[in-house]
């Protein structure tokens, strides 16, 4: 790299001329010289071994060269207490070049940030999945509770007349409260993280306010269509989960749904997934409005309460049974659904359990097939694995492979 | 097939006497509450009435969600007439009433003491028992015959226990446990109860006994006393357990706290249907001998209290009738004072229409 630097600041030559051109050039110069590839050698792959700018002072205090000196005002006070300090030379530390040396090549390449697995993302590199906190306030409202879900974060390119092929990057992103506000939107960039911050300050100006039942999960089952994206959505009990793809799993989160199932038919576009789920929670319908467009009751039955009938809407006139056709589909489910039956396919055993070796399997592991019960059950029993006999005979216990001792093995 | 030939033999030598030994309903009411038989009480017509009015029916107690290991489901929607929402309704309160149904409260089960027979032939046959277990399928647990074989000889009855034991092995019941489960022991329970879990250990004491266990009604009466004492009585309201709590404590003659929350929750109906119940179980008692006259509930709950000589109740009762006082002044001053707005009102608008009319 040396001889680099000395045939580009012409010092080869060892002219007169030359050697004074040393002086004039400054630090930037003499480091673009180094760092800098053309853009016709960038183009064939060079440029990637090259070495980076860095400052080559490291380490270095002000007044504290190879003899250390005590400059008063410059590194040290002038005064100390009342006496006026001397300038006076202080004993030489014969390690100090050592130590600079060791110091500058301890921190040559800066250090990775590493991401522990809840804020890591979906995958390790990439942003998508990864949360960038809420968007930046707007004089005094302040986006207090929310934060952003990045949904897809890619390089996209373009040809242009005058610069060829342009490249950006394309930030699609979600923000919520995890309260029911909730919002999503779109930005490119030249950098990512200028793309990123546009589309998390969209995203906040295009918040809106999606219903829930229960603050848990969705009010009804419903499908919905955005291009060729379907996504059936169900309504579960608490505690179920988030059983959905990535992408509406995120806008859940951000929205505070709690318990979904979901199940995406067709293209599994990220930004089609997002907008036919949110067009599909927008156009749900409240328990009032169904029971006003069926004039029914709405009423609901949760097994865990013994089917105790809570009725959620009336409406103001209840129709009366012989002003029910008997063609008139009253499946909840399936008005909501929009008269769609979701397929449910039925699930075959697997492959294997037409094998011969499966049976065998299953003959070999009946004798086994209660032992954790059994286990817990002795265990809580006895506070140990042995059985009733174990009282009368010691011999009656479980053999546990002991482990070697030290000193045995030393022996 | 020896062990069902002899079985065989012995259900039909036996089987007259073991149902005798066993019948735990005898209407024979001896003296000394150890020695009294519950039964016959708690099964009276009026006393079950009595009980089922002071456990009161709040649905949303009833249908409370339950944990009971079951994996929860969607919940299910419907779109229903009125004449279909009300059947819904009525289905749902038949079953509250099967939710509602009381364990029973009946006499302590005793050991069979007879002998069957004596072989001093067969002494020492074997180091074990040998229990010969009668399996028909159609038979009553109760009356199952079961008879041990001991070591030394002799032929007996089995004891409940071993009883309870053998039976769960042949004709297991869900839930039950072949031995007491530890939460019964006094440790544990004590940790369960200081955390006021009472309808899971009652519930889970259901399952595991018999109701003439003694170790059914050694928990169920901790828990009843613990409840007394610390007056959570509201944690049991509505369950199918209120009924035998309030029985134990009329039985035991210990109603004082139960009365006194009653009369604090102005449940007045209820602590004069209390007095009633322990009047019906001990006749003889002063209040019952002097009759009262009056009808009103206040006045009789009154009259318990002067003769069992209960000052507490009295003097809640006395509060109470204050506080009624006070409800009842305040109600016809909010009733005044409505019909006075009414009445300026009806002026203001008569002035206006007198405006209109000029």
């Amino acid at each position: 790299m040396a001889c680099r630097m000395l045939h580009i600041c012409r010092v080869v030559n060892n002219s007169i001329k030359n050697v004074q051109s040393i002086n004039n050039e400054t630090g930037d110069e003499l480091w673009k010289g180094v760092t800098s590839v053309s853009n016709a050698g960038r183009r064939r792959g060079r440029g990637r071994g090259v070495a980076k700018k860095r400052d080559l002072n490291k380490g270095q205090i002000i007044g504290m060269g190879k003899i250390p000196i005590q400059f008063p005002g410059l590194n040290t006070p002038v005064f100390r207490g009342k006496e006026l300090v001397q300038q006076q030379k202080l004993s030489v530390d014969p390690e100090r070049k050592q130590k600079l040396i060791e110091f500058r090549q301890s921190q040559t390449r800066p250090m990775r940030v590493k991401l522990s697995p809840l804020e890591r993302g979906w995958t390790s590199s990439k942003m998508g999945g990864r949360k960038i906190g809420p968007p930046d306030p707007i004089e005094e409202d302040t986006f207090e509770g929310f934060e952003t879900w990045v949904l897809e974060n890619k390089m996209i390119t373009c040809m242009t007349g005058n610069l060829g092929r342009k490249n950006r990057v394309s930030s699609f992103v979600v923000i919520g409260n995890g309260n029911g506000l909730a919002g999503f939107a779109i930005s490119k960039a030249p950098v990512a993280k200028a793309s990123l911050k546009t589309a998390k300050n969209r995203a906040g100006q295009r918040l809106m306010y999606i219903p829930r039942y229960k603050e848990h999960t969705v009010l009804h089952d419903f499908f919905t269509q955005f291009g060729s994206t379907k996504i059936f959505v169900k309504k579960m009990h608490e505690g179920y989960g988030l059983v959905c793809h990535r992408v509406i799993k995120a806008c859940c989160e951000a929205i505070g749904i709690k318990d979904i199932y979901a199940k995406v038919e067709g293209a599994k576009n990220v930004k089609h997934t997002v907008k036919a789920f949110f067009i599909g929670l927008l156009q749900q319908k409240s328990y009032q409005q169904l029971a006003e467009e069926k004039r029914l009751h709405v009423v609901e039955f949760k097994a865990e309460n013994g089917n105790y009938p809570v009725v959620l809407a009336s409406p103001a006139q209840v129709r009366k049974p012989n002003e029910v056709p008997s063609n008139e589909p009253l499946d909840f489910t399936q008005y909501v659904m929009g008269n769609r039956v979701v397929l449910k396919k039925k699930k075959l055993p697997p492959f294997f359990t037409k094998l011969p070796s499966y049976k065998k399997r299953l003959v070999k592991l009946e004798r086994t097939r209660n032992s954790d019960e059994t286990r817990i059950q002795l265990l809580a029993k006895y506070g140990k694995l042995h059985s009733f006999l174990t009282e009368k005979y010691p011999e009656a216990q479980l053999l546990c492979k002991r482990k070697p001792r030290e000193d045995e093995t030393v022996e | 097939m020896l062990s069902y030939r002899i079985n065989n033999f012995l259900r039909h030598t036996y089987a007259c006497t073991i149902s005798n030994c066993r019948s735990f309903a005898s209407t024979s009411v001896e003296t000394g509450l150890e020695e009294r038989n519950p039964a016959p009480y708690f099964f009276n017509r009026n006393v079950q009435s009595y009980l089922k009015r002071l456990t009161t029916v709040d649905y949303a107690k009833i249908f409370r969600t339950r944990k009971d290991g079951h994996r929860l489901k969607a919940p299910e929607y419907k779109f229903l007439t009125d004449e279909e929402l009300q059947e819904a309704t009525e289905a749902a309160k038949r079953r509250a009433h099967k939710y509602l149904q009381m364990p029973p409260v009946v006499k302590k089960r005793v050991d069979p003491s007879v002998l069957l027979c004596e072989d001093p032939a067969l002494k020492g046959h074997d180091t074990a028992k040998y229990v010969f277990t009668d399996i028909t399928y159609d038979l009553n647990d109760k009356e199952r015959p079961i008879v041990v074989r001991e070591p030394e000889g002799t032929l007996r009855h089995a004891t409940w226990q071993e009883r309870d034991r053998i039976i769960q092995i042949y004709f297991p019941k869900p839930a039950r446990e072949i031995e007491k489960p530890k939460m019964f022991e006094a440790e544990y329970l004590k940790d369960l109860l200081d955390r006021n879990e009472y309808i899971f250990i009652l519930d889970r004491a259901c399952v595991q006994f018999e109701p003439d266990d003694p170790d059914y009604q050694a928990v169920t009466r901790e828990v009843y006393e613990h409840i007394n004492r610390e007056k959570h009585f509201d944690i049991l309201r509505s369950t199918r357990h209120f009924g035998p709590m309030v029985f134990h404590l009329a039985w035991t003659r210990n109603i004082d706290n139960l009365l006194c929350e009653m009369i604090e929750t102005g449940r007045i109906e209820h602590a004069a249907i209390l007095i009633r119940l322990v009047h019906l179980i001990y006749p003889s008692m002063k209040s019952v001998i002097e009759k009262c006259n009056v009808r009103d509930n206040v006045e009789f709950i009154m009259h318990y209290a002067h003769l069992e000589e209960k000052s507490i109740v009295e003097k809640l009762l006395q509060s109470y009738k204050e506080l009624q006082q006070v409800h009842q002044i305040v109600q016809e001053d909010i009733k005044q004072e409505q019909e006075q707005e009414h009445s300026i009102q009806n002026l203001n608008s008569e002035t206006e229409k007198v405006n209109i009319n000029q």
